[in-house]
């Protein structure tokens, strides 16, 4: 078949034995790892034994300044339990986390304690992948109802059964650099924001701040940050009165067609008067408020170490209300504490757990320097954290907390999230308008609600 | 092959039953994990089966499967997947022939285009995943920088714009996979004979004619191998897309394996997953047995 | 698939009936620009390798002031350190070596085992056998993931090494090769290790194995290559962070601090490190064992 005489190889012996070399220091490698390691941890694969007891795995969906908070609250813990060994693990945010949470859960390896938000809760507890928690149990470690903010606490149940302990809860709220509204006028003789509520007052406001920057008047997230979407235009909405999306755990549809378009299309005022730009990522949007390119953003609370650390002069507030047709309103939702069904009581080692929780509460400041509102009142209600600038100027926004429709696909980057965050973004660059938007919603959340709910 | 066996009566009645035993380990093997769940990924589809309870669930007729013909969303990942078949598949087959023909022609130096283009083969798809992040990354990343220099003023967001994710997105796997082609080449290279090449060099045929008219039809063996390899391996897509845009923006970039990742274990609606994986399965089937006629035909001629 | 491979030592650089001088400048000049158009080809693949290399040696804070510069005046290992220091990356790797080594024994095994059974036996129903065997290679397992990832989960499979390894076990392609190879082996020698009394179980230990040193690299480099990239699988089966491979950890566990582009480019480079030695050191092997499976 070939008629070349085949290239005679190199000589062999030495590639051979380079060969032989490099899997040997492999399976050497591999087998330091088993026997140095003080853990058994690559034996347990072979077997699928449990780790020891003195073990316990937090899960948690935190980076940047929440990641960073975390490390000093589990610093805390450390110090005045030795004898724990704390393993912390860190997953990519959103519906990946959720999805490792269940797939743990369902392989009998789940984490002793996980974050997971009250809007997920539900749909978890229902599910059957979480442990109820009695309130006799939470008693012996100081947990009891009367130190937790209400709605939070109230949020994590279902049907009267307690599913997680709520740590904070943490809204989208607006962010300004005060030395540019201070140029642009903005700032009452207290230093204060002067009024941005209403339609035109907060696009004036912006307007006024593009002047300064000479750029843009505010920022917010629209690239790749679907939920950052969802979270502007379930604000407007709640705050026009439109109230629930969906209903009956998700199986149905009972949006206001005519608010979403309301909200939608002061949305796409933002763009169309060019006081926001169409096209920038979560990054982005903050860099442009630090860079002072814009004098607003908004965001979730959880950016102001993000922000702070660039040093500029800047405060926060709630969320204007920009419609007054209902109650104020504004996205948000909260971190809470679960526990994960256990294959078994010694696995899930619930008053380890539970002190681990109790420990993580009672260093609610160094959470709430990180932003999120505490749901611990001893904290809440401290003078210390009354005194955090400019964490407690938005405080008051926890009371118009709108949490996430409630729906087996709705959450925390959920289905619903992306679904409904893609036809807002598509909307706020203009490639629809704000009707066929609404409507888009209502079909793609009648599509949702048509498929039978896996629980 | 042996036609006629020397069998040799006297060993026991053991020797029977060699065969079917050296055949056992990996039957147990393919029955496990491929034909028992395929008969699986049948059933459920006739039933709600969630991941989230134990057993099959109710019994639902066909109505998993007008669910899924009749869901906007399959058509969608079913389209984006082709989309991303083609946008691969072409440069993939194109590119690597050239670029294989070309280092034909250099013996010295050989090793250096095959490390360059067959060394990204290697990497696993998290490594091209994290590359890739940044050099797409908005305003920072490496492919902002090169179209800014070229005079672009506004380039793209190229992983968030959805009409420039899905050709990103390919840009990459072409990046990362050529080199599987560009070897196949070579080999395919290898069989045709210095003769020929003499032959067409005596005859006064220039080095383009030789290659246009010698060099690519004997590759045609080759070619259909490659295109073919390429189509069912681009049908499968997930990793890089999983990892680069999670599917979107806006779901332009959400593939069928994705479809039937997200419906099955992020939803947790096995049935519905399972109907989706059949009808994909059906689809790569399809193009399979188009290559085996293919092969087949080409055998038959020579 | 034998006869694919090893480069030729003749130069076509110059055919030897050109004696033509316009003959041979065309010639020249086609080898100029083909030469010119594969060496700008393969820098411009070298160019994501090199730049993620350049990158992760550069401070954090000078990526975020200059993100796109291929120098810097400042090398650190800063952000190996970071990565080293959050301590899973040595489970990962071994995690991902174990299942590889696993896998890949497990499939040379049963593999050779079912295409020597397969060539060299008689039985009655060997050709059904090969038919349904060979149908397999048309099954996509990736489409599989629901009901193997159930069947694991039934038997308390998950988070564990078997969880990874046993479901690739069965590779279709790796026995459709053995058999090729195996169906070329003289008929004769068989005969004669049968003759004097060995068992098959023997011929093939002993007479047919260490005769296939060849397809048997070419398939340990493809199966290994192969689970050692696995994505998908592994993701599914595996959650605890500590038994994660390599490719699943380093894109699903975060660093607590976000992920700062040297990092992120340092973790690319550490992910790529093992393969990319072992390709360094064993190239032509590699390449031949690939390009020779032809399927993968």
């Amino acid at each position: 078949m070939r008629d070349r005489t085949p290239h005679p190889s190199p000589p062999a012996p030495s590639r051979r034995r380079l060969l032989r070399g490099t899997l040997s220091l492999g399976a050497a490698a591999a087998s330091a790892a088993v026997l140095g390691g003080c853990d058994s941890t690559l034996a347990q694969g072979f077997t699928g034994g449990a780790p020891t007891a003195s073990r316990l795995n937090f899960w948690n969906p935190f980076t940047g300044g929440d990641g960073e908070r975390l490390l000093a609250m589990q610093a805390a813990y450390r110090s005045r339990h030795r004898a724990t060994d704390l393993k912390s693990a860190t997953f990519v945010w959103g519906s990946p986390y959720y999805t490792k949470l269940t797939l743990a859960t369902l392989g009998d390896r789940p984490p002793q304690v996980a974050i997971s938000h009250l809007s997920k809760v539900p749909t978890l507890a229902e599910a059957g992948l979480l442990t109820e928690l009695r309130p006799s149990d939470l008693a012996r470690h100081g947990l009891t109802e009367d130190k937790f903010d209400a709605r939070p606490w109230k949020k994590s149940q279902l049907d009267g059964k307690l599913f997680a302990i709520p740590l904070d809860t943490h809204p989208f709220v607006l962010y300004f650099r005060t030395d540019i509204a201070e140029k642009a006028g903005l700032l009452d003789r207290e230093g204060k924001l002067a009024d941005v509520d209403g339609p035109d007052a907060f696009i004036d406001a912006l307007r006024a701040a593009k002047e300064v920057t000479g750029a843009w008047g505010g920022s917010v997230a629209s690239v790749k940050d679907a939920s950052t979407q969802f979270r502007l235009f379930w604000s407007f909405y709640r705050q026009i009165g439109g109230g629930d999306l969906v209903a009956d755990q998700g199986k149905k549809v009972v949006i206001d067609t005519e608010a979403a378009a309301e909200a939608l299309a002061y949305i796409r005022r933002l763009t169309q008067e060019k006081v926001v730009p169409t096209t920038t990522d979560g990054p982005g949007a903050i860099t442009m408020l630090t860079t002072g390119k814009a004098g607003f953003l908004m965001d979730g609370v959880w950016q102001v170490l993000t922000v702070q650390g660039s040093k500029v002069k800047f405060d926060m507030r709630p969320l204007p209300r920009i419609f007054d047709d209902a109650p104020y309103a504004c996205a948000a939702d909260s971190h809470s504490l679960v526990f994960p069904k256990a294959p078994s009581a010694s696995a899930q080692r619930l008053d380890l757990s539970l002190g681990f929780v109790a420990s993580l509460l009672g260093s609610s400041k160094l959470w709430a320097e990180g932003g999120h509102i505490p749901a611990w009142l001893p904290t809440q209600r401290s003078r210390e954290y009354r005194e955090l600038v400019p964490q407690s100027h938005y405080a008051a926004a926890a009371d118009g907390a709108a949490y996430d429709p409630a729906a087996w696909y709705g959450g925390a980057g959920s289905t619903m999230q992306t679904v409904v965050g893609d036809v807002v973004t598509s909307v706020f660059t203009g490639a629809t308008g704000a009707t066929a938007g609404a409507a888009r919603m209502r079909s793609e959340l009648r599509e949702l609600a048509s498929r039978p709910a896996p629980l | 092959m042996a036609t006629t066996t020397a069998p040799t009566e006297a060993r026991g009645r053991g020797d029977r039953w060699a065969g079917p035993g050296m055949l056992l380990p990996f039957s147990l093997f393919y029955l496990l994990f491929l034909v028992g769940p395929l008969v699986y990924t049948v059933v459920a589809g006739f039933f709600d089966t969630s991941l989230l309870t134990s057993g099959l669930g109710d019994f639902a007729g066909l109505s998993n499967y007008t669910a899924v013909l009749s869901d906007d969303e399959f058509w969608r990942t079913l389209r984006n997947t082709l989309w991303f078949t083609v946008l691969t598949t072409v440069p993939l087959v194109l590119l690597s022939l050239v670029l294989a023909i070309l280092a034909d022609r250099f013996v010295r130096g050989r090793w250096f285009f095959r490390f360059a283009f067959f060394a990204p083969f290697v990497l696993p798809s998290a490594v091209v995943a994290l590359l890739f992040t940044f050099i797409y990354a908005d305003q920072v990343g490496l492919a902002h920088e090169v179209t800014t220099w070229f005079g672009v003023d506004t380039p793209p967001s190229w992983l968030g714009d959805p009409d420039w994710a899905m050709i990103s997105i390919a840009a990459a796997t072409v990046w990362w996979t050529l080199g599987f082609n560009f070897v196949l080449y070579l080999a395919g290279l290898q069989d045709i004979p210095r003769s020929v090449h003499e032959a067409a060099a005596i005859d006064g045929a220039g080095p383009w004619q030789r290659i246009r008219h010698v060099v690519v039809p004997m590759l045609g063996r080759t070619t259909t191998l490659v295109t073919v390899l390429q189509v069912v391996a681009s049908l499968k897509v997930f990793d890089q897309i999983y990892m680069l845009t999670m599917g979107g923006p806006d779901g332009s970039t959400r593939s069928s394996l994705q479809l039937i990742y997200d419906t099955g274990f992020v939803e947790g609606r096995v049935g519905y997953a399972s109907t989706v994986s059949l009808l994909l399965f059906v689809v790569i089937l399809l193009v399979s047995l188009v290559w085996f006629a293919l092969v087949r035909r080409a055998e038959k001629e020579r | 698939m034998t006869a694919t491979a090893t480069p030729p030592v003749t130069d076509r650089r110059a055919p030897a009936a050109a004696p033509r001088r316009r003959k041979y400048d065309a010639e020249r000049l086609f080898n100029r620009v083909a030469l010119g158009a594969l060496v700008a080809f393969a820098l411009l693949w070298l160019v994501p390798l090199v730049w993620a290399l350049a990158t992760s040696i550069r401070p954090a804070q000078e990526v975020i002031t200059d993100p796109t510069s291929w120098f810097t005046a400042h090398p650190t290992l800063a952000a190996y350190e970071d990565i080293f220091a959050a301590g899973k990356l040595p489970y990962w790797y071994a995690n991902s070596f174990i299942t590889s080594v696993l896998t890949t024994v497990l499939t040379v095994v049963a593999a050779s085992l079912a295409a020597f059974a397969l060539s060299q036996t008689r039985f009655r129903a060997r050709r059904a056998a090969f038919v349904l065997l060979l149908a397999g290679i048309m099954i996509p397992g990736q489409v599989l993931m629901i009901p193997q990832f159930l069947a694991l989960q039934a038997a308390g499979l998950l988070n564990t090494y078997w969880g990874v390894v046993l479901p690739q076990v069965p590779n279709v392609v790796a026995v459709f090769v053995f058999k090729q190879f195996f169906d070329g082996i003289p008929r004769e020698l068989i005969d004669a290790a049968r003759a004097d009394g060995a068992s098959w179980l023997r011929t093939y230990r002993q007479i047919v194995m260490p005769l296939s040193r060849p397809v048997v690299s070419a398939v340990t480099i493809f199966v290994f290559v192969g689970v050692w990239n696995n994505f998908l699988w592994p993701l599914l089966v595996v959650t605890d962070p500590e038994m994660m491979t390599l490719p699943v950890g380093l894109t699903s566990v975060q660093d607590v601090f976000g992920v700062p582009y040297a990092q992120l480019m340092a973790s690319a480079v550490l992910g790529a490190i093992p393969l990319v030695t072992v390709f360094l050191l064993f190239q032509r092997r590699i390449v031949e064992g690939i390009a020779g499976t032809g399927l993968k």
